[in-house]
């Protein structure tokens, strides 16, 4: 054996037995692989600055993030101090004791009112109305639209438009309108397609994207409570929004069976597309004419209302919470004390992180820091989210294996689609023992 | 014999060579598309019809090794004028260099450690593998052992199971013996799996060589050992060039395991580069970049065994 | 499969004996694999019977055979079986033909022949991931390159539940054609010169070369291939998964991978598991027991 080799190996197996001997004070955060990771890596920086305490954020892809945090929690795993978690994910890990319970220090230090309420409800409180928090709203985040304002502002678009369907085209106000205008600009012999939106049924993307469709019309995947999905699923107002999202397939681009953010992203940028439906947190992207060269023609709109004038959108973002097997747990509290102070949430705002703090959001230097900013603002005050019951995979399996052979296969009706979803909803939620 | 090659022979090889090259072209157009946009500024990495000739820019593998953010509006000039070069390929490309608080120390994608990491474990696992799997098909093929299609049998078994099945306990158990995130824990993994190709392939080879060989060079007074390094081995290279390959592939590729079992120390360089993915816009020059590297390894390791893999058992001729 | 024994007095006299040598290049090989595989597979095995969930600290409750029956009786899964099937077939035949083909075709002398082989051999080289990355975007309709250069128009491939399966076997038999093709490569390069001279003095043809000599002498090394290939085949994961999301392309492995990491049913989908491992073996057995007999001639 070569020395070189036998130097190698004997390296392999020091680090092998060197074991994980990271100091005390050193906290580590673990979060999904985008921009808000990184903006959070340099708020926390000024952390170390103020207090000696370093915080690290490990980052992994976002297709992969949640497999590997629970297989860590499975494990017992001590690797991440804090973790900034999918909001569909309170159910699981609060009932199988992975994160730390926060009800005292929201008590504490008044979280329920810094942060914007929709966002307590749903990153931080588990079950529902129970008074029981388990993280502090950390990245807010929710569907909104992009859209191309050339296209709408071109007086020959303009008029043609207001001849058809006799109104103004302007980004729209209702589910109505957006149907209307992603028709008109649907015309594939001039490669452009009317509208971007979600279909990739892998996990919760096509869901989403629903979702923004069912709790505009009115409707509600079910009662939150009761756990009574028959009749409030598959009620007429959600039909119809379920065969709009199909109607809306229909101005899409070629091709557009497996889309998400990216895809969705990219229908702006390649000038596919007049409207994309996306998160909020990856529009930074499209401001910029370095990666957007349509940059100074994008525009943004709050996802619209629908029939009966309400108006809501589906919930992404995430709450950051702390890990049961951690041994930093009193060091993240203190971490967290810093976190949700006014002034450290205006820096994260202005790092590019999407705060979740009240009057922040609010504030009209908010508003105004971006185009989105304001679309933001009112959708965050307007979200819904989906089920958080330790089961929401299976849920999301059963909304995935239903809504896609209808939406993108042709299979059935809308009304067939939904009634086979309330009764795999139905036979969960039983099986799980939350309802009779 | 040679001097009677008939004229369809030559045809033959021609309309061979000419279809093989045809195959050439089509099995490297991807990879061509992969390692050109490697070399080309962003904005021409999606153009249809594909951008053939444009100047090569090194930036997609600086944006590699820094860790970056997106920008919401371009940086004014004079904050671009006084970057160095490198910071203003990055810039070019709307985004900017992430900076360890106020000492200004760029900070690392990860990229070079990841890849070091890489190295380590696919280097000696391939070691470990082709040396085991060429001893126990040796072996298998020489002596007589009870129960041998059962043991050959259970071998190739472990290499059935679905990984996903295996990922939680497996997980568990690492975490118990400490193996977890260690290059040593990847290492020992990644042998195991290779453990059951590599001695179906190699007792496949060993097979192959006449036996008789051994024999006469036992009656000229070698022992066992010494017969199988000096008659066997060499007699096996094809089959160990080609082990060794396709090991170091497999190990070098891994991503299910290597994602769940390690994290900071022991990560390898698979998981990475889908990750560029993650910030809304995928930037490919950066993903094709990181893919060209990634390649080059396999690919000349692949080179400088092609001798071996091209040689063909010399001895086949005489069989049984 | 014929073992000469060896005769024992005659090497034992000479350094280690001819037993010890057996004993110690074939059990340390043994022992670790089944060191390093008994827990995991009774783990599974177990937990196959429970209503387990990894991604809670409930303890598990028996169950007994109703993962099974629930996973035999489930019509999805029916379908995710199916599916697979048919995968295995298109991919493994296609890389079969693509790659014994090219190994027919190298199978000469032929200039720069180690660098045109090195380059054949570039597909496999990448990592499932990133290839399924980038032929996502290959086959985009809009800004893909395979429909310009193959003049489609917009020909839906991923988007299209009939076409999609196909376009994740092209992809993976472009990947692992050159798998098959090294290894028929160094089977073929293992037929004596004189078999084919001997039949073109008999005046044999083509065919009659090739299926009477060719193919039976590399025939054992080819097997092997496709042994490996269709385990694989069966396993393959990450190049659909990233490809396409249509229920016409789920494969076993990507609904185990939700069910085992997304849904955290981790009872359930050690059972499915299972289920699997048995067909796995089943069909590997009568590839095994049809190589031996191909050895044997």
């Amino acid at each position: 054996m070569s020395t070189k080799l036998k130097g190698l190996l004997g390296g392999v197996v020091m680090s092998a037995m060197a074991v994980t001997a990271a100091s005390a004070e050193d906290l580590v955060i673990f979060w999904a692989e985008w921009d808000p990771a990184n903006f959070l890596q340099e708020l926390v920086n000024e952390y170390e600055e103020e207090t000696g305490v370093s915080v690290t954020v490990e980052t992994t892809p976002w297709s992969d993030f949640q497999t590997k945090a629970f297989t860590e929690f499975n494990a017992r795993g001590s690797a991440y101090d804090m973790i900034v978690g999918d909001s569909q994910w309170l159910g699981a890990a609060s009932e199988g004791g992975h994160y730390v319970e926060m009800t005292d220090f929201f008590a504490k230090h008044n979280v329920g009112d810094v942060m914007a309420p929709a966002t307590v409800k749903y990153y931080a409180e588990y079950p529902g109305n129970s008074g029981k928090f388990w993280s502090i709203p950390a990245e807010g985040d929710a569907v909104g639209w992009s859209y191309r304002t050339d296209w709408f502002e071109d007086p020959a678009e303009m008029k043609a438009f207001k001849a058809k369907y006799g109104y103004d085209l302007a980004p729209p106000a209702t589910w109505a309108q957006l149907l209307d205008i992603a028709e008109f600009f649907h015309r594939p012999d001039e490669d452009r397609y009317g509208v971007a939106i979600y279909t990739d049924n892998s996990y919760d993307a096509m869901v989403m994207g629903v979702e923004n469709a069912i709790f505009s019309y009115g409707a509600e995947l079910g009662n939150f409570e009761t756990y009574e999905v028959e009749g409030i699923l598959n009620s007429p107002e959600a039909v119809q929004a379920l065969e709009d999202y199909k109607k809306l397939y229909s101005y899409t681009p070629p091709g557009w069976a497996k889309t998400f953010f990216v895809e969705n992203n990219q229908a702006i940028t390649e000038g596919l597309a007049a409207m994309s439906m996306n998160y909020f947190a990856f529009f930074p992207a499209l401001l910029n004419e370095a990666t957007n060269p349509h940059a100074a023609n994008t525009g943004f709109f709050a996802n619209p209302a629908g029939p009966t004038g309400a108006q809501h959108a589906a919930l992404g973002g995430q709450g950051i919470s702390v890990v049961s097997y951690s041994d930093n747990q009193e060091e993240s509290f203190a971490f967290l004390e810093w976190f949700i102070r006014e002034d450290v949430q205006k820096r994260w705002a202005e790092l590019g992180g999407y705060t979740a703090h009240a009057a922040t959001l609010e504030s009209e230097e908010f508003r105004q820091a971006t185009p989105y900013n304001e679309a933001f603002y009112q959708t965050m005050f307007k979200v819904k989210d989906f089920w958080a019951v330790p089961e929401f995979a299976e849920l999301l399996t059963a909304a995935n294996q239903r809504l896609y052979p209808f939406i993108v296969g042709d299979e059935g009706t809308a009304q067939e689609t939904l009634d086979a979803l309330a009764a795999d909803w139905a036979a969960t939620f039983k099986k799980y023992g939350r309802t009779e | 014999m040679a001097a009677v090659r008939s004229q369809r022979e030559v045809w033959t090889n021609r309309a061979a060579i000419l279809a093989v090259l045809v195959a050439l072209v089509v099995m490297l157009a991807p990879i061509y598309w992969i390692t050109s946009t490697a070399f080309k500024p962003r904005n021409l990495a999606t153009t249809v019809p594909p951008t053939v000739v444009f100047e090569p820019t090194i930036a997609p593998f600086v944006k590699l090794f820094v860790k970056r953010s997106q920008l919401r509006e371009p940086v004014s000039e004079e904050v671009y004028d006084a970057a160095p070069w490198w910071e203003q390929m990055v810039l070019d490309g709307g985004e900017k260099v992430v900076r360890r608080g106020r000492t200004g120390e760029v900070r690392s994608s990860g990229y070079g450690k990841r890849f070091t990491n890489s190295l380590i474990v696919s280097i000696i696992s391939t070691i470990l593998a082709v040396s085991m799997g060429t001893l126990t098909a040796y072996g298998f093929s020489r002596f007589r052992v009870k129960g041998e299609d059962d043991l050959l049998f259970f071998i190739l078994s472990t290499r059935m199971l679905p990984p996903v099945v295996v990922a939680i306990p497996m997980f568990l158990m690492y975490r118990t013996v400490g193996l977890n995130d260690t290059h040593l824990g990847l290492i020992i993994l990644y042998t195991a799996f290779n453990l059951s190709f590599s001695v179906w392939i190699m007792k496949g080879f060993i097979d192959e060589i006449p036996r008789e060989y051994e024999e006469a060079a036992l009656v000229d007074g070698y022992t066992r050992i010494q017969a199988f390094f000096k008659i066997v081995l060499p007699e096996a290279m094809t089959g160990i060039a080609a082990t060794a390959v396709f090991c170091f592939i497999t190990a070098w590729n891994e991503y299910a395991f290597a994602l769940i079992m390690t994290n900071r120390k022991a990560q390898t360089a698979p998981p990475f580069i889908p990750s560029q993915v993650g910030s809304g816009l995928p930037d490919w020059t950066v993903i094709a970049a990181g893919t060209f590297l990634f390649l080059l390894p396999v690919a000349i390791f692949t080179f400088l065994l092609r001798n071996h893999l091209l040689r063909g058992m010399s001895f086949g001729a005489i069989r049984k | 499969m014929t073992h000469s024994e060896p005769r024992a007095g005659q090497s034992a006299a000479r350094g280690l004996n001819d037993k010890s040598i057996r004993n110690l290049f074939i059990f340390p090989t043994i022992a670790f694999l089944i060191i390093f595989n008994i827990f995991p597979l009774l783990f599974s095995l177990y937990t196959s019977f429970t209503d387990f969930r990894a991604s809670t600290n409930a303890p598990a409750n028996w169950v007994g055979l109703e993962n099974y029956s629930y996973l035999l009786t489930n019509e999805f899964i029916w379908r995710n079986f199916t599916i697979t099937a048919k995968y295995v077939l298109i991919s493994v035949t296609g890389q079969v033909v693509v790659g014994f083909g090219l190994a027919m075709l190298l199978n000469r002398y032929m200039p720069f022949k180690g660098l045109i082989t090195t380059l054949l051999l570039l597909p496999m080289m990448l990592s499932m991931a990133v290839v399924g990355l980038f032929w996502k975007l290959l086959y985009d309709p809009n800004f893909g390159i395979i429909n310009h250069s193959l003049g489609l128009g917009k020909f839906e491939w991923l988007a299209n539940p009939d076409m999609a399966l196909w376009a994740v076997a092209i992809t993976d038999i472009w990947m692992w054609s050159p798998f098959v093709m090294l290894l028929s490569l160094a089977g073929l390069s293992a037929v004596p010169k004189h078999l084919y001279e001997a039949a073109e003095i008999d005046r044999a043809g083509t065919f009659y070369t090739f299926f009477r000599i060719t193919l039976p002498l590399v025939a054992p090394i080819l097997m092997i291939a496709i042994i490996f290939r269709t385990m694989e085949a069966f396993k393959t994961f990450d190049l659909a998964y990233i490809l396409s999301s249509q229920p016409t392309t789920e494969l076993i492995a990507i609904r185990l991978y939700k069910m085992a990491f997304l849904e955290w049913q981790t009872g359930l989908s050690s059972a499915f598991a299972y289920i699997v491992l048995v067909m796995v073996v089943g069909i590997t057995m009568i590839y095994v027991k049809y190589l031996n007999k191909v050895k044997e001639r």
